[in-house]
């Protein structure tokens, strides 16, 4: 149980390079082919829901960029902010594993009352979803699971940085925030030409 | 190893004060000569004894980060990281 505990809270520790990369690139796939059976659209690294291309490469694209694009940002400020040798297979691996519970986040926001929420187009539907008492607490529920699914995900990015990189302190901080939010931000301009 | 004798570990630092200390008196075990003065302790036995262990095995898996890495049952760049910790804290004892 402790092993277990220690390897939720940084499995870096134990798994990064190739191995990370192999298990990240099959969570990519399972998550991307629950994202398009379920309708569930990456915006970027931080947002999903609805979006108007339902084509199969669209989704490819989008997870694709969630992993790439923070990993790519997050090696090349490391070039800067380390002063290890910092291995891209490293990077990418650790960055893939720590987007599993993505997985998990696919299968919730493909579920009945989320897929429907995220189909919504107009002010009068959500009103008329939202008056029903049942659908609004699994709205709320599964909008709750999704939130700490993200914060894991976070959580385990950070992580990742911090192994893969050898950050600590402010630098560590500092890369976080740019591979992070900078990476939503190009994410979202660079899945938003797909739509 | 007798029952009665125990395992002792060279203390680094001093119990009272934390300072760093330092060695004043050496003793041949064979003819019982005795030398004494003031002499920095050599850097490597200056580390914990972890990390005097890490440099081992190091040393012992020829240098090779991805052995020392399968031997202890955790990540490359876990292991690059120690190492790398460690490479600055000798950096900044010899300085």
């Amino acid at each position: 149980m402790k092993t277990v505990l220690a390897f939720l809270k940084n499995p870096f520790y134990r798994v990064a390079g190739y191995t990370s990369l192999v298990w990240g690139v099959a969570g990519i796939v399972v998550a991307t082919a629950i994202a398009f059976v379920g309708g569930v659209h990456f915006h970027g690294l931080l947002h999903y829901g609805g979006a108007p291309n339902g084509a199969w490469w669209c989704f490819v694209v989008e997870h694709l960029a969630v992993w790439l694009v923070p990993s790519v940002l997050i090696y090349l400020l490391a070039l800067f902010c380390s002063r290890s040798h910092v291995r891209p297979v490293d990077v990418l691996g650790t960055v893939a594993f720590a987007q599993l519970p993505f997985v998990l986040l696919s299968l919730f926001m493909a579920l009945p009352p989320m897929h429907e929420i995220v189909k919504i187009q107009s002010l009068q539907a959500a009103d008329r979803l939202l008056s029903d008492t049942t659908w609004l607490l699994a709205v709320v529920w599964l909008g709750a699971v999704s939130l700490l699914l993200t914060i894991w995900v976070l959580y385990w990015m950070f992580r990742a940085i911090s192994v893969a990189c050898n950050l600590k302190g402010r630098n560590l901080w500092l890369v976080f925030i740019i591979g992070i939010f900078g990476g939503d931000i190009l994410c979202r301009y660079l899945i938003g030409l797909c739509y | 190893m007798n029952q009665n004798e125990t395992k002792k570990r060279l203390p680094l630092r001093c119990p009272a004060c934390e300072a760093p200390l330092k060695v004043a008196k050496m003793v041949c075990d064979q003819c019982g000569t005795e030398v004494s003065g003031v002499f920095d302790l050599p850097v490597l036995t200056r580390l914990t004894e972890e990390e005097q262990r890490f440099m081992l095995e190091f040393v012992k898996a020829s240098g090779s980060l991805k052995d020392m890495a399968k031997q202890m049952g955790v990540s490359y760049p876990t292991v690059r990281n120690y190492l790398d910790d460690l490479i600055e804290k000798l950096n900044n004892m010899e300085a």
